[in-house]
């Protein structure tokens, strides 16, 4: 064979297509969940938590900080709709809570009232000017900064977005709160509320959150045989390799667990998420 | 040879899935049997029943005398009929129909069970054919055999003659690595 014209040699087939190196992952330690994420939500990814009444947000947002301040993390809750001394006793109600985890400060929980004795204003309700979006981003900020969290959840975004003036301002806010959450490293979901649509699939009442969301987890509600049964489907995630099939979610004595869902079980025309 | 032989032989063999074809007549002594003997050889089990309370069960192993320290339930049709959801080695599934509810389940019980090796046994296929669809069931059975193989456990799915079509006996032929169909049931 002449020089020059040896062939060249094969090179390895990757098998994961993507290649790369992987990001670094905030594990949810929900059984099943880490799987389906190839091993956490990527560090500082604000993710929309989407889903309907009852489809287990709520639940599945708190495990998510729960397991990362039994880990050693500092979370935080930020409850928009409902004061936190009633979110705590509903938290008591599950066997994974732990009350020392608030005592030593590892979880923490905020309400709107909390936010605007920290604001210096009385209330911040009713629809909010470019100024009120600004101290809220500031709020928010401050809490993240000064404890140091690394888990984050907002309760609802929606009931924030419905006190933007318009989708404009909507984006802004979503995208500048990602922006700073992930400078300091802080993941994050943000619960979305969604309508039950049978021609479309939505996963935000403003349709705009998605769009600037790292990630999209939706949690639904399938019907068989007239029963109900929790879904949880993830549709987008940056920066990591996950699965798109859907799953069943059920909570158990040890917190949420996460098992793909029969394919035929599935009752065509009655699927609600 | 005897069921219980079978089931024993099977283990032995290092068999991670078999189907036990019982004849309707004595299938409910014949699947107590088999469990009590499990027990009685140091074994820790998962019985999941879908036609039959756990608490009669527990009753009847009682009446055996088998010691139940080491056995578990995921008890699929209680809730269903309105029977008695108390007891703490149970699992309670809201309905028959949530399928995937079992897999999770026992994937929770061997958490708890103490010995070294265990069972676990599936009453029975039928049972859940009257609240699935063929497709689902199938569909099910395929995942519960792979998911028990790849956990190596030891799994026995129950099974009454007279009652399984065809079509369902040949999913589990070709699932399982043996198919027992005991002769006279003592041993």
């Amino acid at each position: 064979m002449a020089r020059g014209t040896e062939p060249m040699k094969p090179t390895a087939v990757k098998l994961d297509p993507r290649g790369g190196r992987p990001r670094e992952k905030s594990k949810t330690y929900i059984e099943g969940m880490d799987r389906m994420l190839n091993g956490g939500i990527p560090i500082g990814n604000t993710s929309l938590l989407a889903g309907t009444v009852g489809s287990g947000k709520t639940t599945l947002a708190m495990e998510f900080l729960i397991n990362g301040a039994k880990n050693g993390e500092t979370a935080c809750y930020i409850s928009v709709t409902e004061p936190s001394s009633k979110m705590l006793e509903n938290l008591r109600t599950y066997g994974f809570f732990d009350d020392s985890l608030v005592t030593e400060g590892k979880l923490n929980i905020f309400d709107l009232g909390i936010i605007n004795d920290r604001l210096g204003v009385e209330r911040l309700d009713g629809s909010y000017s470019p100024k009120d979006m600004e101290a809220l981003l500031g709020a928010f900020e401050d809490i993240v900064d000064e404890l140091q969290a690394t888990r984050l959840v907002i309760d609802s975004i929606t009931a924030v977005c419905y006190q933007l003036p318009d989708r404009g301002s909507i984006r802004n806010f979503i995208f500048r709160l990602g922006q700073f959450l992930s400078t300091f490293g802080c993941t994050t979901l943000l619960i979305s509320e969604t309508v039950v649509d049978a021609a479309t699939q939505t996963y935000s009442i403003f349709g705009v959150e998605e769009a600037v969301a790292d990630g999209v987890i939706l949690m639904g509600n399938v019907q068989r045989q007239g029963d109900l049964l929790r879904t949880m489907q993830i549709v987008k995630m940056r920066g990591a390799k996950h699965s798109r099939a859907r799953h069943l979610v059920e909570l158990t004595p040890i917190g949420l667990s996460v098992v793909p869902l029969l394919k035929w079980g599935q009752e065509t025309g009655a699927v609600y998420s | 040879m005897s069921y219980q032989s079978e089931v024993r032989d099977s283990i032995k063999a290092g068999d991670s899935l078999a189907t036990v074809v019982v004849p309707a007549n004595n299938y409910r002594e014949l699947t107590l049997d088999i469990v009590a003997k499990l027990l009685g050889s140091k074994l820790g089990g998962i019985y999941v029943t879908t036609s039959r309370p756990s608490t009669h069960v527990v009753k009847e192993m009682k009446a055996r005398k088998a010691s139940l320290n080491d056995l578990y339930f995921v008890d699929m049709i209680s809730l269903t009929v309105g029977g008695e959801t108390g007891d703490p080695r149970t699992v309670f599934i809201d309905s028959p129909t949530m399928l995937e509810s079992v897999l999770l389940n026992i994937g929770l019980l061997e958490r708890r069970i103490k010995a070294k090796r265990h069972f676990v046994m599936f009453d029975s296929v039928n049972g859940l054919s009257i609240y699935s669809e063929m497709r689902v069931l199938k569909e099910f059975m395929n995942v519960l055999a792979n998911t028990m193989r790849l956990r190596r456990t030891y799994t026995m799915m129950l099974t009454v003659d007279e009652q399984t079509p065809p079509e369902l006996e040949a999913v589990l032929v070709t699932l399982s690595d043996c198919m027992i169909r005991g002769g006279t049931g003592d041993g």
